[in-house]
């Protein structure tokens, strides 16, 4: 199997997946743990990928998104973006939209915190 | 031309911004990866342009990637940008 048709695999058998550098217990970049931090306290149910442990997916996974940076958060197949999107889609409630539109549980009340916490 | 005047140029010819503001914040990131001496390693852009208006925020990432180019994009080891619409229309 192909890096591409392996990630393809992943994101569209997963309902939530973050490609990362490290993993959601140990993330090894600030800007991958503050995704699986906001993840982990909305309670959400993903799979991390640590591009660290395979660099034919560490490129792929930029070339399947035509994104250049790590992290990236996929919803149901779909890229929906790095760090500065989702931490923006976080404060603006735009996060609890999405999961809500696509079926996917979290804690609304965490999420709230988090906004309450940055507000 | 630095790295960090070499983005502001190129922002501003792509999308003659209402405000724009690049910070080189490789300093608060020394001893972390990709920190290296010299610093324009770690930027943050604040940009505000008409022409993001009608964008998605994926677009609007990536309509600032493709103006600063490949080049610029392999050099910095991490961008964080935030991008509004802009006032005037």
């Amino acid at each position: 199997m192909t890096a591409q048709d392996q990630i393809k695999d992943t994101v569209t058998s997963n309902d939530v997946v973050l490609y990362m550098k490290g993993t959601k217990t140990m993330p090894q970049c600030g800007f991958s743990s503050r995704v699986a931090g906001v993840l982990n306290f909305m309670g959400v149910e993903y799979t991390d990928v640590n591009v660290l442990s395979d660099e034919e997916i560490r490129q792929g996974i930029k070339d399947y998104s035509d994104w250049p940076t790590i992290p990236q958060l996929y919803v149901k197949g779909e890229f929906v973006g790095g760090c500065d999107i989702i931490t923006e889609m976080t404060l603006s409630g735009e996060l609890d939209q999405l999961f809500e539109q696509k079926g996917v549980s979290y804690d609304k009340a965490a999420a709230e915190k988090i906004r309450e916490a940055n507000g | 031309m630095s790295l960090t005047e070499t983005i502001e140029q190129r922002l501003r010819d792509s999308f003659a911004p209402d405000t724009l503001s690049v910070e080189d914040e490789s300093e608060k990131h020394r001893g972390h990866a990709g920190y290296r001496e010299g610093g324009e390693s770690h930027f943050r852009v604040h940009i505000s342009a008409p022409a993001f208006a009608s964008m998605s925020r994926l677009e609007r990432h990536r309509a600032v990637h493709a103006a600063l180019g490949a080049e610029v994009m392999d050099r910095v080891h991490a961008l964080a940008l935030h991008i509004e619409g802009g006032a005037s229309q």
